[in-house]
């Protein structure tokens, strides 16, 4: 693999570019694509035209409508939902038909769309344009999640994310965007449902959702210090979920700690921590351990706001506890 | 182009097809046959049937949830429509649908439960015959109640802004569900909202079936041809209640005798008669032929087996792409 890093939005960007120029079918659509409102659209109406990026009226639903009947007809459409917060707007879209529609219709049709949408809270973006939304696409069928937490998780998730016949929830947090990583020139693909061992420890099995996978490295790394080796699983979907990497880490550490920036009530990790009770009691030598954000509005004070959302400190101490060296 | 006279046959048989069909299914609904409950169009027929007539097989129909008109119009048949509505294994969606008729290899697209959420589907499904160059045409047919939906005006600004081959079809039945549409809509048209989004309409009586389909096929070709959207309200009636079984009791007696006497299957019989290009004999060879298909249909449905109850977990998800 060659060293060359590059931005998250650069990373984004590159799979854009590559599923474009290699299949036609692919468009994207948004407020605001042509130029880019993040950058990760930014330059694609130089290449490839004003046909397959395409500018929309300020409608989320209409626009994921359209985004649906385009691919129930033979396209493969990339919409951008320029805040996580607004799929609500479109959630009867995305939930009630694209994700239900090839399962009634037994199969007759196809939804291969996705749906891009940086969110997640940054500081100082209010309550709604910084909430961490993914769960809420856990429950609905059909659909898929990703969230991705490198740019080459995200350029390697997006592109199979275009490539697959069903409909694809792609979030990108914030915080990520501008971070450099590694990313291979040539190209590669990481398939929906595979989850990466970010750290590997004998210890405690620590799931870790988007950017509270960095707060999870940095919180491994303190208590690696104090003698606690934490392995770090990013799931990078959570539709479908790769649970044959966490159980076997689980086999190994009998111990399991999730952490997601969405709120915990109802969350990704009550989803988790219940699969490890139904499915994996034996492997449990003490209660999962779950961080998620508190179930109220974010607040605008960036003060405020990193009061609502786990910190590195709360994992370390959520590692302490699943370990009974706190209460 | 006027219409022909063997295409007037066709469409005056689809349409005593919907009727009969419609009546035998409320039948089968108020009998328990059938468990879901059904919304009927006794005296609006024409609207689908006409509008559906001037499409090519390969054109996108995003229809209604009121009766069969536009189902059978375009291709449906009586089997199809009682198996779905049976829930049965035979039915194309395997007892999956319901009342939500599909035929994808006809262009029988959604019918969503919310109504209105086809909207974007069908400005998309037009979006994608452009960008692919096809030359389908996508018609939305859709009632004066679901013109309130948030996704309506979006969707003509779409179809506008980017010159799309789509039909916004309104029927325009003046009941929303228990109500007369004037309480819950502030115009008397709907048409004359198109003009806001650059969108050009026509306001057509919906009870003539000549009427309809000329309009349609008017637009249908304009648009085929790049000219961009339009919308087309037709003016009927429903002459039923909203579902099968509701409390009634909110249309005048004399309304529904008003509206009785503009009925479209007579106006079409007896235009044609008095045209000379139908007769008593055919009529009666026709209704002959409409029953015995649905008597053998309802047989075929009430026949069929129902489905295995261990499909539910096939095709939740599509297979295929990268990664299942």
């Amino acid at each position: 693999m060659s060293q060359r890093k590059i931005t998250f939005i650069q990373a984004v960007r590159e799979a854009f570019q590559e599923e474009m120029r290699r299949d036609e079918r692919v468009f994207v659509l948004g407020q605001d694509v042509q130029a880019g409102i993040f950058g990760t659209t930014s330059g694609l109406v130089r290449e490839f035209g004003q046909e397959r990026v395409i500018n929309t009226p300020i409608c989320e639903s209409a626009t994921v409508g359209a985004a649906l009947g385009a691919a129930m007809t033979g396209m493969r459409p990339v919409v951008q939902i320029m805040f996580g917060d607004f799929n609500y707007m479109a959630m009867e879209i995305t939930a009630n038909q694209a994700g239900q529609w090839h399962y009634i219709s037994d199969g007759a049709l196809r939804a291969p769309m996705v749906i891009e949408t940086p969110s997640g809270a940054r500081g100082g973006a209010g309550y709604g344009h910084s909430q961490s939304l993914e769960a809420a696409f856990i429950l609905p069928p059909g659909l898929k999640v990703a969230v991705p937490s490198t740019p080459y998780d995200a350029k390697g998730l997006l592109k199979s994310a275009i490539r697959d016949d069903n409909p694809v929830l792609f979030f990108e947090h914030r915080r990520l965007l501008t971070q450099r990583g590694p990313v291979p020139e040539e190209e590669y693909l990481i398939p929906l449902g595979q989850a990466d061992v970010k750290r590997e420890g004998r210890d405690v099995t620590l799931v870790a959702v988007s950017a509270t996978v960095q707060k999870a490295l940095r919180a491994a790394e303190e208590l690696s210090r104090r003698g606690v080796e934490v392995e770090v699983i990013d799931p990078r979907t959570l539709v479908p979920l790769d649970k044959e990497t966490i159980f076997r880490s689980l086999q190994k550490t009998y111990r399991l700690v999730v952490v997601e920036e969405g709120r915990r009530r109802g969350g990704f990790g009550a989803e988790l921590s219940a699969t490890a009770m139904d499915e994996w009691f034996d492997y449990l030598d003490a209660p999962v351990q779950r961080l998620g954000a508190i179930s109220a509005p974010l607040p605008y004070s960036p003060v405020l706001e990193a009061a609502c959302i786990p910190s590195e400190e709360d994992i370390v101490h959520a590692v302490l506890r699943v370990l009974g060296e706190e209460e | 182009m006027p219409l022909e006279n063997g295409k007037l046959k066709e469409l005056y048989r689809k349409m005593v097809t919907v009727r009969t069909l419609e009546q035998r299914v409320e039948q089968l609904v108020t009998a328990a046959r059938i468990p879901c409950s059904g919304h009927f169009g006794t005296g609006q027929e024409a609207v689908g049937v006409g509008v559906s007539g001037p499409l090519r097989t390969d054109d996108y129909l995003f229809g209604t949830h009121r009766g069969f008109a536009e189902y059978i119009g375009k291709g449906m048949t009586p089997a199809e429509i009682l198996t779905e509505y049976y829930g049965k294994a035979t039915s194309l969606s395997r007892g999956r649908l319901g009342q939500h008729l599909l035929k994808v290899d006809i262009g029988v697209m959604p019918l969503p439960s919310s109504l209105g959420s086809e909207f974007g589907m069908a400005v998309g499904a037009a979006l994608s015959s452009k960008l692919r160059g096809s030359g389908q045409v996508a018609v939305n047919l859709f009632g004066e109640g679901t013109a309130g939906q948030a996704d309506f005006g979006p969707a003509l600004e779409m179809a506008s802004l980017w010159s799309l081959p789509l039909i916004f079809a309104c029927n325009n039945n003046q009941y929303v569900e228990l109500a007369h549409y004037r309480n819950v809509v502030a115009t008397e048209d709907i048409a004359p909202r198109a003009a806001g989004y650059g969108v050009a309409y026509e306001i057509v009586d919906g009870n003539d079936i000549t009427r309809v389909y000329e309009a349609t096929e008017r637009a249908v070709e304009r648009a085929r041809n790049g000219g961009g959207p339009m919308l087309l309200e037709f003016k009927t009636y429903r002459r039923g209640s909203h579902y099968t079984g509701d409390p009634g009791g909110y249309q005048p007696a004399e309304e529904i005798a008003a509206w009785a006497k503009k009925d479209p299957i007579d106006r079409c019989r007896e235009r044609m008669l008095a045209d000379g290009v139908w007769s008593e004999a055919e009529e009666q060879a026709l209704r002959q032929a409409v029953q015995d298909e649905i008597d053998a249909a309802v047989q075929f449905a009430e026949e069929s087996p129902y489905p295995d109850p261990a499909t539910v977990y096939e095709h939740i998800y599509a297979q295929g792409g990268m990664s299942a």
